[in-house]
Parts: structure tokens; sequence; C-alpha cells
């Protein structure tokens, strides 16, 4: 019996993206209104549609095998994976920013932050030296200076605007995110075959 | 109870009980291994539930996380059982001398590590497995690579061995230092050596790298290996990488004659972890599981860490990340038990025994 390949895709911003360059590929996958599992026409594929900070648990438990993920997500779970390959779309990046009003001079040697980034942060902050205190946010992270919950906080910054209509700047950009296929190292030995000709066609496609 | 005390109901993370049928089921399965292990030649060997941690520290690095550790009465940190492995070698380099060599052992045993509360299939509880100590060489290697699929019939489980080699590994890289062939160890067995080209292409230019980059990334048969190698060309690699290449053929080729090649692959990705490895190194996986239910290969630099220089090779199984996929029932199914019954409990227990003797479970 030929099984489709698992694979999980995030929700958002990368979803449309994502569903393009498939059919480019020829693997047509559609999403009904509330669908979150599909298979595509040729059955190739059985997809399944995640929240992207949960879609490294899924490919970790080995439910899909495949997963599309920026780096952020892969290291806020803290699970390894292999990554097959980098889509040349999605790039973002995880910023540090605060109030306009407060010079990047002033950023002080003991740091404060709100972020959902709390993984991420501790570690860049401990690897060059600096304290850091954390907050933990789910959202909605760049009210936090505004109601003083924290002067600073870590995120992720696509054009700006967001930070821009709360009069927030970048203070400082902390990594380049890229948004990569990953594997479940197990679910990748076993069906190597499969995989390495899926990313084939994605890299002729893209 | 308080809520703190009932909090203590649970287990800690990186320990479990098991109970009835699951235990009964373990305990068969671990006499079936005992059964092969003796049959073989692998007579069992047990090590101590924990011993001095400084002593291990270096043989750690990267796992120090999963350990457990605590303080004796001496105050000396001791580290609880994580590894049977590395335990075993202690014991072996202590106590062996050149005359008993080459010595076969096999274990079963609990070892201890920490997992995350929220990675429910890691299941590191427990590991048997086989060495061979003292002996070097394809005969060596082959009677542990056989001795691992016979036991993999054991689980009745779908596996696939992936064969790989940490000597290959050194003979192309162990001239760097050590920063970058660490980045090239990590980025080969993670399979993100492509992101590396440019690293490889300053060390040893484009042609090499571009070659490099081929021959680690990959996992096939052995006559997919041997396509690749002739259409790349011999005079390409260095003699010391062709010795390695050779042995896996020669391994999977004798592995064929004996009916275990379906399952067996070659991945050049598997280059072991540790600076003790030396010659092959495997790994195998199932289906639904995220890592490797069972590793080994060759570790000549082990023994010789512990004070004794000798060859070894072996491997050991995760048994109870497997355990819950095996399922034959009829098996390992709880015996069905009788009851007997009389006047007084002298007649009761000697109807009892006489049952027994049959190979019937009775309960008084």
């Amino acid at each position: 019996m030929n099984t489709p390949l698992t694979l999980a895709l995030p929700k958002g911003r990368l979803q449309e993206p994502v569903l393009k360059l498939f059919a480019r590929m020829g693997i047509e996958m559609d999403f009904p209104e509330r669908t979150l599992i599909t298979l595509d026409k040729r059955k190739e594929l059985r997809c399944f549609l995640v929240k992207n900070s949960d879609l490294p648990t899924y490919v970790n438990h080995g439910i899909a095998g495949l997963g599309i993920c920026g780096e952020d997500g892969i290291y806020e779970s803290g699970y390894s994976f292999y990554r097959l390959f980098t889509f040349p779309f999605g790039k973002t990046r995880l910023c540090l920013a605060g109030p306009k009003t407060l010079k990047d001079a002033e950023i002080p040697k003991k740091i404060q932050v709100a972020t959902k980034y709390t993984r991420f942060t501790r570690d860049y902050y401990h690897a060059k030296g600096t304290p850091v205190q954390i907050i933990r946010l789910n959202g909605s992270v760049e009210l936090a200076p505004l109601l003083g919950l924290a002067p600073y906080i870590v995120d992720l910054v696509e054009t700006g605007s967001t930070l821009e209509a709360q009069d927030l700047e970048i203070k400082q950009v902390l990594k380049e995110i890229q948004v990569s296929l990953i594997a479940n190292p197990g679910y990748y030995k076993i069906h190597y075959k499969k995989i390495n000709k899926l990313v084939e066609r994605i890299e002729k496609e893209v | 109870m308080t809520g703190r005390k009932r909090s203590f109901l649970q287990i800690p993370q990186g320990a479990e009980g098991i109970y009835l049928e699951e235990a009964y089921k373990h305990l068969k399965i671990l006499e079936d291994f005992h059964r092969l292990f003796i049959s073989w030649g692998y007579f069992p060997l047990q090590t101590p539930v924990m011993d001095f941690y400084d002593l291990y520290r270096p043989l750690l690095e990267g796992k120090t996380d999963t350990l457990y550790r605590l303080i004796d009465r001496e105050g000396d940190l001791l580290l609880l059982r994580n590894d049977v492995t590395l335990f075993l070698a202690k014991q072996m380099g202590l106590s062996l001398s050149r005359e008993d060599l080459p010595v076969r052992v096999s274990y079963a045993d609990i070892i201890l590590r920490h997992q995350d509360k929220e990675d429910i299939n890691k299941n590191e509880f427990f590991q048997l497995g086989a060495e061979l100590i003292g002996k070097e060489g394809l005969f060596a290697d082959l009677e542990i690579l056989t001795l691992l699929f016979k036991s993999l019939e054991i689980l009745s489980l779908k596996l696939f061995v992936h064969l790989g080699s940490q000597g290959l590994f050194i003979a192309s890289f162990g001239m760097l230092e050590e920063k970058i062939r660490n980045s090239l160890r990590r980025a080969i067995s993670t399979r993100e050596l492509p992101l590396y080209r440019e690293v490889l292409e300053d060390n040893f230019g484009k042609k090499r790298a571009s070659l490099l980059l081929q021959l680690y990334q990959f996992l096939g048969t052995a006559s997919e290996l041997k396509k690749l190698l002739s259409a790349s060309g011999a005079s390409r690699f260095t003699r010391e990488e062709l010795l390695h290449l050779e042995h896996l053929l020669a391994l999977t080729a004798e592995m064929e004659k004996i009916g275990y090649s379906k399952e067996l692959r070659i991945d050049l990705s598997e280059i072991g972890s540790q600076f003790y490895h030396t010659g092959i190194v495997f790994q195998v996986y199932m289906e639904g599981l995220d890592s490797a239910v069972a590793s080994g290969g060759r570790y000549d630099k082990l023994l010789e860490y512990f004070g004794f220089p000798s060859p070894s090779v072996g491997f050991s199984i995760l048994l109870r990340k497997v355990e819950p996929y095996i399922k034959d029932t009829s098996r390992y199914a709880l015996p069905k038990k009788e009851q007997v019954f009389g006047e007084s409990f002298s007649e009761i227990l000697q109807k009892a025994e006489e049952k027994r003797r049959e190979g019937r479970t009775v309960i008084l």
C-alpha cells in the first residue's frame, strides 16, 4: 500500500505561500471552512493544519512526520528535527523592541523583557552574559511596554508596522528567522526515499 | 491526604512501574533474550546501580541534562546508572586480564534518565544488550550485527538497522580542528550538511567538498553505495576512507548471504557521537518512534579509558521503548489460573503441586 507522507502545515502567515507552492508542484490541498485535516488529490500527502507553536509537538510525536515551521517555533519547542529544506518565503526577524523614547544607549546591563519566546530570550542573553528577567506573554506582546509590564519585548518583526503603531521601535535584531521543512528524525529514517523525492520536487519548484 | 502529599503519588520523571500483564510480558521477553544470549555464549553481567560521577564526566558530554546525580555521605558526586554500557566498560576494564579475551557478555537492567514530562514516547527505562570484548575485524562486527538481528527477531517488529561508520568520519575529518569537526559531526547527523558547504569548501576545495557532501548524505542499499562510489571514482577518496567504505560493503555482503539485507541500510549520516567510537556504528529505527530504539557499534577506545585497552563491539536495545508495540497477545498473555479445593490445606497443596508439575498455574 502506498501510504501518503504526513505533513503539518502552520495556520496563519505561512499557510498561503505553502499551499501555493505545493499546488505548483501538483499537490493540491484544500481546507474547506473549519477543516483541519486533508489528503491531497493524488493522495501523496496527508496534511494537518495546526497552530504554528503546536507544530513542533505534532512532528516530535510523529503524528506528522514532516512539518513546515519557522526557526523561532523550532527553537522554542526544544525538540530536535532534521531540517531538510529552507524556503525562500516567510523570512522574518526576532528582535528586541522598546519605546522610541528609550534611546539605544539606555539599554540597561540587566534587562527586563516580555515575550512569547522565553527559551530563545533566556539563551540569547545568557550567552551574552546579560542578566535577563523574562515575563511570559502569549500574544499582543507590544502592549507590555505601553502598560508598564516590561520596558522591552522580544518578538517577531516582519514589516515593523505593528511596532510603529504602538510607538515602539526595533532596538536590536537578535536572529534572522527562516522557514524550513522539518522532519521527525525517526520518520525520515523510515521514509527517506519518498521524503527525498518530495524535497527534490520542492527544490525544483522554488 | 494533603495536596502536597498527593503530588508524591506521581512517579518522578525517568522512572516507571509496570504491573501484571505488562510486567509478565516484560519478563517473558527478557527470558527469550536471556536464552538467545546464552546460546551464543554471551553470559550475563550486572552493573552497579550507581557509581562515582567524576570518572564518567568526560564520557557524558552533551548528556548531562538527562542524568540523575546525588551526593553520598562522604560528599562524592554519584551517578545513577544512565547507560549500562559505560558502567559495564568500567567493570570490565578493571577486572579483565589479557588471558580472558575474547569475552562475551550480555546485560539487561533498569536505567535512569530524566525525560521531559511531555516527551511521552521516550520510555528509556530499560536497556539490554550484548558486548564482544577483545575481538576486532570483520568477523567480530558480523557476529554482533547478526546477534542484533537475531535479537530484533524476538521483538517481531518492523525495524530497520542503519549502518554507518565513525571510522569513516575520522578518516575524512580527523585532521580538522575540534570545533569545526564537531560542527560537521552535528550537521551530518542532523542531515544539515548542505548548510556547511562553505566550511567544507574552505577546508577541502570545491571538488572534494561536493564529494563529501554527497557521501555523508548517502542513505540506501549496498548496491546504491557501490554505484555512488563508481560514479564518483575510487581515486577521489582517500585510502583510509576506502578501507572503511569497503568494510561496510563487506559487512552488508555477508549479511545478505545470511538473509539479513532487507532491513539493513547503509546510512553514512550515522557517525556516532562519542570519541570512543572507532569503527562501525548503527542505530535501529521503527515507524512511529522519533528516535532510535537500539544502537551500537565498535568502540575500541572505551575500555582503554578505564585502563584496559581492548577492542569492543556491541549493541543495546531500549526495551521499554518498543515493548508497547509488541502485540503478540497469545505469547505474552498472563497464564490462566486454576483453583483447587479440598478438606485440608495439605490436601489442597498436594493437588496444586500435581497440577503445577504439569506446567499449570494454580492458586490455593
